[in-house]
């Protein structure tokens, strides 16, 4: 692999006498869809903290596209090129679903405070644009027609799918998504499935998620990491890991394991 | 009639005060609680200015220049106060902000130079109804716009969801500050309007309980709406007036009476009577759709 | 040993002793702050207010002839019933509006039994009877007065009282179980609403206690007067770390005997400028106080 898109070298969370995430290391090509399952509790959130800058690894770096972003704030990496989703959706509630798309383009706005107040062309100019851009987004994850509701006012379904296009409105290199089928019905996961592909084709972006929910799992990574108390246990493709004892260990114990052998 | 424009003046002042609080507690969500040491700055740099170092102009353009270093004093004691504060979580924000409003009042007081304990007599009217009313609009244009804005936006972003709003690229904390110096200088404003109405300042009329008069207006307006702040400042202004109505004793027991408005709100009506949204003119005649 | 170090070690010891009944009265009133922060995360806004009602009610008893040893309690347990009373009718329904909502009300509380008291007993001092004859003993140079003895051996024992309480009873136990986890020490079978009740009753006694200490130690009572003095406990109480109980204690102390050395050896005006200060460094370089852990909270 040529530079990885995003990389962490042996990143380990401690909090206090708790080892959270011992270790951790991956790469991740510039359209790999890889995907970190685990048990609850196993560390995964807090990988991602750690690589969105939430959290600073108590030791191992973290880069993107070769430049080390370990100590640098969410802000400013998400500036650089990661964005993600949250486990409980963190949506502008009281904001309109514009609103929330028109935020991820702010740190690419091109006027001043002063420009705003005194409505210059500028301004008129970048707010036609963000609102085209919010549009497009809009329009790809139909979400258009209820673009003046309220976040908080739209089915949960259509909450993830806001969360999801507003973290690409950021134009990402690097997308995260913290368990975007959670509480999804079949039919739901099913077109996330295909919709997280498409992302990835039409962006041609790099993807890491954390899910539970195998099916999308399996049929959407091509990749995936399994780690239990904060250790990378396995590390393979889907039918790899769908085998591998260590990862059916730490699912369903060792009892199970003894089952299947 | 005189007294009845005395009171629109002072209403204006405390809406100017209120919107300014509002941007940093209602729109920003960051509590503070020592707006009115802002306030004081303000009045104190505009009234040292008129009376020690005005210049040979028209009077109203002295005013203007007042204004601007009200303003910019307040709006740097903002910057210096906010830079540590904000850095806190909500609570110990609100104390350290009503330590420091306090710090502000007691450093006053012991200035002789603007009369310390005597109070700063002798400042100019060179205020009236047209340029308090000027700056009303000023600060409900600027801060509209602002929030009509990128920035302004990015500032509600904060108060909707801090750590989303990091993760959306905004560093939160710049933003803080900047609400935080905006609502300061405007504060300022209002405290040169207020010096050159009065004509008499003392550090005691910017204590503790006015900061918590003008939050009381912001709270029953609606923490977050302009449209509430304007309201709630209109009618905690005219409400002692009212009181009077009813009696010397009525008068007497306001701050009770305010204390137990302060505490009903929060237990019945915590959004006040805006909540966090703005009067929309077409909504309300039914000529817009919106959400039910 | 010349003169002028006599003097300093003289006017050294002088500071330190009022220093030192000062802190005391501070770490009282602090102890309340501390014990409800530590259970329910609210800033009471209101506890110098149940201080004043304690000096309040030790007044009227005092001037209708009722001996100290009587008065003190019934000054501790009044401000205690009305703190409960608050806590039932306004902070309980509140609970779990979220800490800004919570704080509004604390304020709104203080400034109603504030501005209450100046409506009903009047804004002016009340001059507080003395209540028993108030010697000064000489030591050296070095005076020290019967009250500033009594107010040390009262807080002393009030504080191991408490102490006695929290660590050696099971009911300091409960106090303890739901400062932590408030939740499981509901499904161990606490009520915690009790305790909750509980804890602002013992720290508003406590309160009350410094209250009639003060008023006998300055000889003054008003209506405003907690205002000041509750600010200081606070700031005493965040500066010995909040929610921890022995922090209050260490906190009242130092502040007590910080402001009087900046009193007796710089300037006078300076006094409440003091607590301000040390609110101001403490939150800057460690908001987790003198005696608190930085604890990293998982997001």
């Amino acid at each position: 692999m040529s530079t990885p898109v995003l990389e962490t070298q042996g990143i380990t969370m401690r909090f206090g006498g708790l080892v959270a995430v011992n270790n951790f290391s991956l790469r991740m090509g510039a359209t790999d869809l890889v995907g970190v399952i685990g048990p609850n509790g196993a560390g995964k959130t807090t990988i991602f903290n750690m690589i969105t800058g939430i959290y600073t690894p108590t030791e191992g770096r973290v880069f993107l596209d070769g430049k080390d972003i370990t100590e640098l704030r969410p802000a400013h990496i998400t500036q650089s090129g990661i964005c993600r989703t949250f486990q409980n959706i963190r949506l502008f509630n009281d904001l309109s679903v514009l609103d929330n798309i028109r935020l991820a383009g702010h740190f690419r706005v091109d006027y001043s405070l002063m420009a705003s107040i005194f409505r210059t062309k500028k301004f008129h100019q970048e707010e036609d644009r963000l609102v085209a851009e919010a549009d497009k987004i809009l329009d790809i994850f139909g979400l258009k027609g209820k673009k003046e509701m309220l976040a908080k006012n739209l089915p949960y379904g259509e909450q993830r799918r806001l969360e999801i296009a507003r973290a690409l409105a950021t134009k990402p290199k690097v997308l995260l998504l913290d368990e975007p089928a959670a509480g999804m019905n079949p039919k739901e996961t099913a077109d996330l499935t295909k919709l997280i592909r498409w992302v990835r084709d039409e962006f041609k972006i790099a993807i890491l998620l954390i899910e539970h929910d195998m099916s999308l799992v399996m049929n959407v990574c091509e990749q995936i990491h399994c780690v239990d108390y904060g250790q990378l246990i396995a590390s393979g493709g889907p039918k790899d890991i769908q085998s591998n004892p260590k990862v059916i260990e730490a699912y369903l114990g060792a009892d199970a394991v003894a089952e299947i052998k | 009639m005189d007294y009845l424009i005395y009171l629109t003046i002072q209403s204006g002042i405390f809406i100017i005060l209120a919107v300014s609080l509002n941007l940093i507690n209602g729109i920003c969500g960051q509590f503070s609680l020592g707006h009115a040491g802002f306030w004081a700055v303000g009045a104190y740099v505009g009234a040292a200015y008129s009376v020690f170092f005005a210049l040979p102009v028209p009077d109203f353009v002295n005013l203007l220049i007042g204004c601007g270093l009200g303003f910019s004093a307040a709006a740097i004691a903002g910057l210096a106060i906010g830079v540590p504060c904000l850095r806190l979580r909500g609570d110990y924000l609100a104390i350290a902000t009503l330590g420091f409003g306090e710090i502000i009042r007691i450093i006053i007081m012991n200035m002789d130079s603007v009369g310390g304990p005597r109070g700063f007599t002798g400042i100019p009217a060179w205020s009236n109804f047209f340029w308090v009313y000027l700056f009303v609009a000023i600060t409900i244009i600027f801060v509209v716009n602002l929030l009509r804005g990128t920035h302004g936006r990015a500032i509600i972003s904060i108060r909707e969801d801090e750590i989303a709003a990091e993760s959306m690229g905004i560093y939160t904390f710049k933003y803080k500050v900047l609400a935080f110096v905006i609502g300061a200088g405007f504060a300022g404003v209002a405290g040169v309007l207020f010096a050159h109405t009065t004509q008499f300042i003392h550090p005691n009329s910017f204590n503790f309980m006015w900061s918590v008069i003008i939050l009381l207006m912001i709270i029953l307006g609606g923490l977050g709406s302009v449209t509430g702040s304007v309201v709630g400042a209109i009618i905690l202004s005219l409400l002692p007036e009212v009181l009077r109505f009813f009696g010397e004793t009525v008068s007497e027991w306001r701050m009770v009476i305010y204390s137990v408005l302060l505490i009903c709100l929060m237990l019945w009506r915590p959004s006040g009577i805006f909540g966090k949204h703005e009067l929309d003119i077409k909504k309300l005649f039914g000529m817009k759709k919106g959400d039910a | 040993m010349s003169e002028e170090m006599a003097y300093f070690i003289s006017d050294f010891f002088t500071y330190l002793l009022n220093g030192i009944a000062q802190g005391s009265i501070y770490a009282l009133i602090a102890l309340g702050y501390t014990m409800v922060y530590g259970i329910i995360k609210l800033i009471n806004f209101a506890h110098g207010e149940f201080y004043m009602i304690g000096a309040f009610t030790g007044y009227y008893l005092i001037i209708n002839g009722v001996p100290l040893y009587i008065a003190l309690p019934a000054a501790m347990l009044g401000s205690g019933l009305i703190a409960v009373i608050v806590e039932r009718l306004v902070y309980r329904p509140i609970r779990y509006a979220g800490r800004i909502p919570a704080l509004i009300t604390a304020l709104g509380t203080s400034l109603f039994f504030q501005y209450l008291g100046q409506g009903t007993v009047g804004a002016d001092p009340k001059a507080f009877p003395t209540a028993f004859e108030n010697t000064t003993y000489q030591v050296g140079d070095v005076f020290i007065s019967k009250i500033q003895i009594v107010i040390f051996v009262v807080t002393m024992t009030l504080m191991a009282g408490l102490w006695f309480v929290v660590n050696h009873t099971k009911l300091g136990k409960a106090m303890r179980a739901t400062s932590f986890n408030m939740n499981a020490a509901e499904l161990m079978g606490i009520n915690t609403n009790f305790i909750i009740s509980f804890t602002f009753f013992i720290g508003s006694a406590l309160a009350g206690a410094a209250g009639v200490l003060v008023g006998m130690y300055y000889n003054t009572v008003e209506p405003m007067m907690g205002l000041i003095p509750g600010l200081k406990a606070f700031i005493a109480a965040v500066l010995g770390g909040i929610g921890i109980i022995p922090g209050a204690v260490l906190g009242g102390l130092t502040l007590g005997i910080a402001e009087n050395m900046v009193v007796g050896f710089w300037i006078s005006t300076y006094r409440d400028a003091v607590a301000f200060a040390i609110l101001i460094i403490i939150l800057l370089v460690k908001p987790a106080g003198l005696l608190g852990k930085n604890r990293k909270e998982k997001v």
